[in-house]
């Protein structure tokens, strides 16, 4: 059995054979026990494809993703691995209140410890209604909290900051420090990898993963047109070679809101 | 248990299935006693069967209307099935269970509210209590009925969402109620041959419920009493195997379901 939490070999996903080319293209990446990574990439780069992946929620083509030592083709009613996509919550046609009942149930959890969270976030009154009547905030607020809820040992969040307030987010964050749990946030925002300055860092650009680095380096990346001596990773892109160098190069990641900036920059 | 009575809840609360499945076929019952009706002798032996048949009918297309609600909760539910048998305790068998025991309890609730609103409109309409022969058995019948309603609904979405696409989603949700028509209309105006109607699961449910409510052994063809009778064993046994082999079919494909987004069988 593999010591890896989650281990990705090869991975090709693509939606359709006849018109599209592949939107994963051979990624690789491993999760140790207890390791948190958030893996960084413009929009339409395929992170949330990866996700997808993972859960198998994605047509793999070649390839392989191993869930806790099981191909994920393989696994049934693994209770420890959660999301915050808001399509895996759509069983029945119910409040929200129900909802949570309802995956606590199928967790095995108590749903009172995830009500808890709600009216901690001060989220209680969206409890009583149903998930398409909620803003895109609370509906994101809600698939962060059930996936963190009924005690998950891999946790994988897509975008868990889009469109939550910076109040909400810094303590959402702290909630994902502390959780002990593996982790994989995917997110196009790089000002938030500050605060997760202990954890894995990946980019994901055309489909295409590239790392691990540590968080804690951000402010000395950069990225620098071409093929530069001592780079810590060259990657393949449609704008030509581009590195990744520490301490000097074209320009600072720093600088950046998100990578689609910084690649328009490049 | 909380999946079975949130599912209950979710598809009572549906306003289509209360205004298609319940308003509309009230609608039908009121044509049937005050439209259709002129004419008929205030005889018992005449009225029993004519109210039977118009219950069997009916209660029918009732209980195909809950085939569609089915058909979409499981439609837009693709993503989270495939999630949820890989990363709950939810499987393939304990989430068909769970709908074999929701459809059973809304196909008996309709089927309640069938028997009401037949009983009431026609014996108020013909003043005579034309009260159903046996009301415990019609409930059985429909709920039973609601169970094979959900394991055709099912075997048809699951066709579209892991092989054929959704292009044709909102026809193929709507394939129960059409042939619902189609089978339930024809045995009550053409003679048709019994081996069809033993075949048939549509014409199995219309006639055992024409029975329940009558206490009658049901024609070939309803609005004539003299056509051939048929036999309820073949009748209950015809459903039966249809359920069984569906839900057979039904947990099968279930295992194989295909996450599918639901903007895949947007038209326009």
């Amino acid at each position: 059995m593999s010591s890896f939490m989650l281990s990705v070999q090869d991975l090709v996903v693509t939606y359709n054979r006849h018109s599209d080319g592949p939107v994963l293209k051979n990624v690789n990446f491993q999760i140790a026990s207890e390791e948190k990574v958030v893996i960084v990439g413009p929009n339409g780069s395929g992170k949330s494809t990866l996700l997808k992946a993972i859960l198998g929620l994605a047509p793999i083509e070649s390839g392989s993703v191993k869930v806790f030592g099981t191909d994920v083709k393989e696994v049934r009613g693994d209770v420890r691995v959660s999301t915050n996509l808001a399509e895996v919550y759509r069983l029945a046609y119910v409040k929200a209140k129900d909802v949570v009942k309802i995956f606590a149930e199928l967790k095995g959890g108590n749903p009172d410890s995830a009500f808890k969270m709600f009216y901690d976030f001060e989220l209680g009154q969206i409890l009583n209604k149903r998930i398409h009547e909620l803003s895109t905030g609370q509906q994101k607020m809600f698939g962060n909290i059930l996936a963190v809820s009924f005690s998950p040992k891999l946790v994988l969040l897509d975008e868990p900051f889009d469109n939550v307030d910076e109040g909400r987010r810094r303590r959402f964050i702290e909630v994902l420090r502390q959780l002990p749990a593996e982790m994989v946030v995917i997110t196009h925002e790089f000002n938030l990898l500050q605060r997760l300055s202990d954890w894995g860092l990946y980019f994901m650009i055309e489909g295409r993963l590239w790392g691990k680095f540590s968080a804690s380096l951000l402010d000395r990346l950069y990225i620098t047109r071409g093929e530069a001596s001592g780079s810590l990773a060259v990657m393949e892109t449609s704008l030509g070679r581009l590195s990744i160098t520490l301490d000097h190069g074209d320009i600072a990641v720093r600088t950046a809101t998100n990578l689609n900036a910084l690649l328009e920059q490049v | 248990m909380a999946l079975i009575t949130y599912y209950t809840k979710g598809i009572l609360t549906n306003r289509n299935l209360w205004f298609w499945g319940v308003a509309f076929m009230i609608f039908w019952l009121v044509l049937g006693a005050y439209s259709f009706a002129q004419g008929l002798p205030r005889q018992s032996n005449i009225l029993v069967p004519y109210t039977a048949s118009w219950y069997g009918t009916i209660a029918l297309y009732s209980l195909s209307s809950l085939a569609i609600s089915i058909a979409y909760s499981i439609y837009y539910a693709s993503s989270s099935l495939a999630y949820s048998f890989r990363y709950t305790k939810l499987s393939p068998l304990s989430y068909a269970g769970t709908l074999v025991g929701s459809s059973s309890v809304l196909g008996a609730i309709l089927s309640v509210i069938m028997l009401v609103s037949t009983y009431g409109l026609f014996s108020t309409r013909f003043s005579l209590r034309l009260t159903p022969s046996n009301p415990i058995e019609a409930i059985l019948i429909s709920a039973l009925a609601g169970i094979f309603m959900m394991t055709l609904a099912m075997f048809l979405v699951l066709i579209a969402v892991n092989y054929v696409g959704l292009q044709n989603i909102n026809l193929v949700t709507f394939v129960p109620l059409i042939l619902a028509y189609g089978f339930g209309f024809s045995q009550l105006t053409t003679p048709l041959p019994p081996a069809l109607l033993y075949a048939s699961p549509y014409n199995a449910i219309q006639s055992l419920l024409f029975q329940a409510y009558s206490g009658l052994a049901p024609p070939a063809q309803l609005d004539n009493a003299s056509s051939s009778l048929l036999q309820w064993q073949y009748l209950f046994a015809s459903l039966i195997i249809w359920i069984i082999m569906l839900f057979l079919i039904d947990s099968y494909l279930l295992r194989k379901i295909r996450p599918r987004q639901v903007e895949e069988g947007r038209q326009i």
